[in-house]
């Protein structure tokens, strides 16, 4: 965020009393909050580069200056003296937030943005709630900008961010403010609507409840969410993102700040993808199969079973899925090395290509899962062509792929079928056992992005079921398999033990630390794991 | 319109006029594409020939239809959505098809402070009309306006490219009868 | 046709000695009254000779702020060889001003000889005409002086034979007052919404098209060339020493002889009001001026033996502006005079920043309530506490405009304001 560190020089300057010394191309906001002073900010976004300055709340007063400056588009000075708090800057910042108030609807009570709201903050703050205003408010209504995005232009404070983001970060110029004035308002071309693919950032960006997902309107108040960091698991970039659940349900997913993945962005396919995959029969306890039927049964039974059937394995084939993690890959490929099975493939489903302009970096891969970096580093090998064959009269060993378009006979010859997974596909049905796992948002662990980014993901939601982590039931069977579990292998409880068994046995892995991974990621074979992340700037919205 | 025009001023010409074609093309013909030209080669730019395509757009059909926008945008490679945040903010690219005569009428401050407002009101009674809304007979839209710079000159209209001045209400009827002697 | 407002008592015309003869608006017309003579002797001068000639002249801004010119020019790149651009300011909007409009319907070739030295001096390849849209009967007058002028060498590629090339174009604005502030104007020229920018980048260096430009207003520049054909002292012998040169008046309100007088600067506010305007028509008295255009402080009857110079205005608790005193007499409700005045502030903010944007449509919000009889004492205080909020926060100082008249009225009338809001009441006459 400070631009290149080593390039540019070093300047001081004192903010509210403290020294720092930062870049000498940071802008006075940045510094502040370097020196962890908040400046509210409006127009300001660390993310779209243009700073208009034009929403005037960030004004500070700077020593030797006549006026007020906005800090958000001032560079540091050698020597600089910023006062953010004086007696003026305060007054200003309380009169641009009582004049956003003269005409704004104050329906916090049923807006989306209640509790997140920057003009609720700041109005808070400064204690200005009760507008001074006898006038009637203008209102101006709603209004759809894109299929899934409404705007409210009455709580709109025609802070151009949402403008700014469209033309200057998604390189999209389709929606712009129309009139000018207190008439002015956010629009798309008449009778057009945004269909760009990363368009739900700008529901991101917009400081107040102005801009809304329609499919989240009125679904769950700001502080009933349970926020989980997460990983987008729709595609190989891997996004950071924050999952926002409310009673073990996902209502959303919002961009996470990583400045090496996505900056502050996602893709609207992620926003989307994994709420409306979460759906499907889900196995809920292990299922053994009993004179033909499958039967529930508890997990010892089931592990010791899975167990004393694989010891009598010697040929057969193995399918991984690239959203399983990568802790559950390297347990999978322990237990097919135990049992003599080499290989195994996986399959990715392709969708379309699309780049942010802006962040070329952040864009929807074609490789529509988080993980097929870390299936590959496993030693499971993609396979492009059809369906997965039929093993015959072999063994098979499947780890999460659901088996979805395969035919319902699928595996009924097989020696032995052993379906390690969280769907109940006609074709899973046909197995010997099938082993409910928990998917990425029940469970914590790794995913390997396209570029070999090894990046954490938290649990978010209570497993279905009896469901556990696939990393957790392969080690057991593995512990099983060596020597019975005794107690001799220690099979890892926590996620972070698997994690270190993982990489001591994995070259590719070795310099990675669970810590250093942290909430940012590390790259595989680069020094960078060791360098912890600075914490991205706090951003309101 | 087949007078050639001198490029220095083809961005220049005065929009608001009082016979119009909307039915015209915009760049699809030989004077269109010659506009267009003459404007391009005056700015290093081609967003910069925007201010003058609208106002081509609103001199050939009287106003600035959602299809002018488009076409504008086509030929300077900008979005419609960026054309019509620029038009709107422009008070004077009509929005809507207005009357054969536009009548503005200024009440800023010096024009007030002579009797604008009685003036407005005159037009309004003579025409039939209220404030932005066109005649039934498609003759007359009458508006407040801002300051026309004829201040000493109050009250100033200026009805399509003509100014008229030291206007008084009494004025009205007979500035109406003449525009209908030569204007329709 | 004669010009029509010129002063019967001895007058100086410098600006305004052709207005009123159709002839002068012709090329080979204004060629007989002297026309491009100034241009010949700027094209034998070096760019920086003519720069300093100007600033010895004292030649300040006429667009309202006054900022010297010479010392604006001076601002831009020495080098040659990068493009370099002159805006010429005629979007005359102030409400009260109509002096731009005069020079460009009567003397055109005056403001684009000024325009093609004032090129010279800045190294400029090509100039910019930004034209008020409304202003359509003068932009014909002045295309057509333009078209002449390219056709007979005086514009154009190597003028006049010299092996210095310039360009004019006139552009034309389309109805947006914030299309005057020079940020706005080179939005706007650049085919955006007339919206200011933060300075710095200051134009002179990143204008237009990324590149160094001056912006200068109309009747600036058409005092250049008397300026280079007669020198600084002719032009210093008028006016006081920071404020020398004449100046065109434009004078209207209620006014027995509103119009557009060229003057002398300092000749004292009284002066103009009543001797060359004749004051109030009927016997009336005259109540309130504001004496720069809609966006300079109110004075009052008692106020107005200042100096109309740039520091005589400021001394008097006003500012020069454009020089446009718009003129009420005892008849006046300053109220809804304020009303219609931040009416148009509001009207035509850009609405970027929020004070300006939210502010002047709440001030003209009360003003009209109070006008309307449901004014309450507590909004004088609002409105006092309003103009602190709009003044010196915002990009640019279209909000500070409307404070100006804002606070000198409620300071100087506080009696309207509290008779309207107490009685329902004027206090007007
Ligand atoms: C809101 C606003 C409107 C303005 N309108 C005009 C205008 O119409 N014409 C003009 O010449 N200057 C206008 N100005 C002043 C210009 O910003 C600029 O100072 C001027 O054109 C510089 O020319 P000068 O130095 O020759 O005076 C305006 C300024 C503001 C803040
Ligand atoms: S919709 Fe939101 S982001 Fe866009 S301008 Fe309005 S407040 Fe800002
Ligand atoms: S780009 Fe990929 S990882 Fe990022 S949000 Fe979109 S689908 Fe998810
Ligand atoms: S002060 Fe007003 S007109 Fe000037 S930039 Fe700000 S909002 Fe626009
Ligand atoms: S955040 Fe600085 S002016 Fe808006
Ligand atoms: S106030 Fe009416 S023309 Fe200026």
């Amino acid at each position: 965020m400070y631009g290149n560190v080593k390039t540019a020089e070093l300047v001081s300057l004192r903010i509210d009393g403290t020294e720092i010394s930062v870049p000498s191309n940071t802008s006075v906001i940045e510094a502040a909050e370097a020196v962890g002073v908040l400046v509210p900010r409006y127009c300001y976004h660390p993310g779209i580069p243009s700073r208009p300055a034009q929403c005037r709340v960030c004004l500070v007063e700077i020593e030797g200056q006549p006026k007020l400056q906005p800090s958000c588009n001032i560079s540091v000075q050698e020597g600089m003296v910023v006062h953010t708090a004086s007696e003026e800057a305060r007054s200003a910042r309380r009169s641009v937030i009582e004049l956003l108030l003269v005409n704004h609807p104050l329906d916090c009570p049923i807006c989306d943005a209640a509790g997140q709201c920057m003009l609720q903050d700041y109005a808070f703050e400064t204690r200005q709630l009760a507008s001074r205003l006898n006038e009637e408010k203008l209102v101006m209504g709603r209004d759809r900008i894109a299929e899934d995005i409404l705007y409210f232009a009455d709580r709109c404070i025609i802070c151009t961010r949402c403008v700014r983001f469209m033309r200057e970060v998604a390189e999209d110029d389709a929606l712009i403010v129309a009139q000018r004035g207190y008439r002015a308002y956010i629009d798309t071309f008449p009778g057009a609507v945004l269909d760009n693919p990363f368009r739900g950032n700008i529901v991101d960006v917009c400081p107040v409840g102005a801009l809304v997902h329609e499919d989240f309107l009125f679904k769950a108040r700001f502080w009933d969410l349970d926020q989980t960091a997460s990983v987008c698991p729709s595609c190989s970039t891997g996004c950071n993102v924050t999952i926002d659940t409310v009673e073990n349900q996902i209502v959303r997913l919002k961009p996470r700040h990583n400045s090496e993945v996505n900056s502050y962005w996602m893709c609207d396919h992620g926003r989307k993808h994994l709420i409306m995959s979460n759906r499907g029969l889900r196995p809920e306890a292990p299922l053994l199969r009993r004179d033909g039927k499958l039967v529930p049964t508890g997990w010892g039974e089931a592990l010791t079973w899975v167990a004393e059937r694989l010891r009598e394995v010697s040929r057969g084939m193995a399918i991984v899925s690239p959203h399983a993690a990568n802790e559950s890959l390297f347990y999978f490929r322990t237990l097919l090395d135990r049992i003599g099975i080499a290989g195994g493939t996986f399959r990715v489903e392709q969708g379309e290509e699309a780049i942010l302009p802006g962040f070329p970096k952040l864009q929807l891969r074609a490789d529509r899962a988080p993980n097929a970096s870390g299936a590959e580093l496993h030693g499971f090998e993609r396979f492009d062509g059809g369906a997965h064959s039929d093993p015959g009269g072999d063994a098979v060993a499947v780890l999460e792929d659901p088996l979805g378009e395969l035919p319902d006979e699928w595996g009924r010859e097989a020696s032995f079928f052993l379906y390690v997974g969280n769907r109940l596909s006609p074709a899973a049905r046909n197995a010997h056992a099938i082993l409910p796992v928990t998917t990425f948002a029940e469970m914590e662990g790794t995913f390997t992005n396209f570029e070999g980014r090894v990046q954490r993901f938290h649990q978010a939601l209570q497993p279905a079921g009896l469901a556990r982590p696939a990393w957790l039931v392969l080690a057991r069977l593995v512990s099983l398999l060596e020597d019975g579990g005794d107690g001799g292998v220690a099979a890892p409880t926590l996620a972070s033990e698997a994690f270190q068994v993982m990489v001591r046995a994995t070259p590719a892995m070795a310099d990675l630390e669970w810590a250093s991974v942290g909430l940012k990621g590390a790259r595989l074979g680069s020094t960078e794991a060791a360098v912890p992340h600075a914490q991205a700037p706090a951003e309101g919205a | 319109m087949s007078r050639r025009i001198h490029p220095s001023v083809a961005g220049a010409q005065p929009f608001q006029l009082a016979e119009r074609d909307p039915e015209a093309p915009l760049f699809e013909s030989a004077e269109g594409q010659e506009r267009l030209q003459a404007v391009l080669s005056r700015y290093p730019t081609k967003q910069a020939a925007l201010l003058p395509l609208l106002g081509y757009a609103n001199e050939l059909h009287g106003w600035v239809s959602k299809q002018d926008m488009e076409s504008i945008a086509e030929r300077l490679d900008l979005t419609p959505a960026y054309v019509w945040s620029v038009a709107s903010f422009y008070t004077m690219y009509n929005k809507h098809p207005i009357g054969r005569h536009f009548i503005q009428v200024c009440t800023n401050i010096s024009c007030h402070l002579n009797g604008a407002q009685r003036v407005l009101k005159r037009f309004l009674e003579e025409t039939g009309t209220r404030p932005g809304e066109t005649s039934e007979d498609g003759r007359y839209t009458v508006i407040e306006a801002e300051c026309l710079g004829a201040c000493g000159f109050a009250t100033a209209v200026q009805i399509n490219d003509e100014y008229h001045e030291n206007v008084t209400p009494e004025r009205v009827s007979q500035i109406l009868a003449g525009l209908d002697g030569n204007g329709s | 046709m004669a010009y029509p407002y010129r002063d019967d008592r001895e007058t100086t015309t410098v600006l305004s000695r052709h207005m009123g003869e159709p002839e002068a608006r012709t090329l080979s017309g204004w060629l007989e009254r002297g026309g491009y003579e100034a241009l010949g002797t700027a094209l034998e001068m070096e760019p920086d000779e003519i720069t300093e000639i100007v600033k010895e002249s004292g030649l300040r801004g006429r667009g309202g702020a006054g900022f010297p010119t010479g010392m604006k020019w001076g601002f831009m790149p020495k080098e040659n060889g990068r493009a370099h651009y002159l805006c010429c300011n005629a979007d005359e909007s102030e409400p009260g001003a109509f002096k731009d409009r005069e020079i460009m319907r009567w003397t055109p070739h005056l403001m684009i000889e000024g325009c093609l030295i004032a090129a010279r001096a800045i190294r400029a390849g090509h100039v910019y005409i930004y034209v008020r849209g409304e202003f359509f009967p003068v932009v014909r007058v002045l295309n057509q002086a333009v078209v002449e002028a390219y056709e007979a060498g005086y514009i154009g590629r190597s003028v006049l034979g010299s092996g210095w090339s310039c360009d004019i174009t006139v552009h034309l604005g389309a109805g947006a007052y914030i299309a005057g502030e020079e940020t706005g104007l080179m939005s706007s020229l650049m085919g955006g919404r007339a919206e200011p920018w933060m300075k710095p980048p200051f134009p002179a260096a990143r204008g237009i098209f990324g590149a160094p430009t001056t912006v200068n207003n109309v009747e600036t520049l058409a005092s250049v060339p008397g300026i280079v054909a007669n020198g600084s002292a002719w032009y210093r012998q008028w006016g006081s020493d920071e404020s020398p040169g004449t100046k065109l008046w434009c004078c209207s309100g209620h006014l027995v002889k509103p119009g557009n007088y060229e003057l002398e600067l300092g000749v004292p506010l009284s002066e103009i009001i009543y001797d060359v305007c004749g004051g109030a028509p009927d016997g009336k008295r005259v109540r309130a001026v504001i004496p720069g255009g809609s966006s300079t402080p109110f004075l009052t009857a008692d106020e107005l033996d200042c100096e109309t110079t740039y520091e005589g205005m400021q001394a008097a608790g006003s500012s020069l502006g454009t020089a446009s005193p718009i003129v009420m007499d005892e008849s006046t409700c300053l109220l809804s005079a304020m009303r219609r005045i931040a009416q148009f502030y509001a009207h035509e903010s850009c609405g970027q920043c929020v004070q300006c944007r939210e502010g002047t449509e709440w001030i003209a919000k009360i003003l009209r309530r109070i006008e309307d009889g449901d004014g309450e004492m507590k909004d004088i205080d609002t409105l006092y506490d309003l103009c602190e909020q709009l003044t010196g926060r915002t990009i640019c100082v279209l909000a500070d405009s409307v404070v100006f008249p804002l606070r000198s009225s409620l300071d100087k009338f506080r009696d309207e304001y509290e008779s309207h809001i107490q009685q329902d009441a004027c206090t007007a006459t």
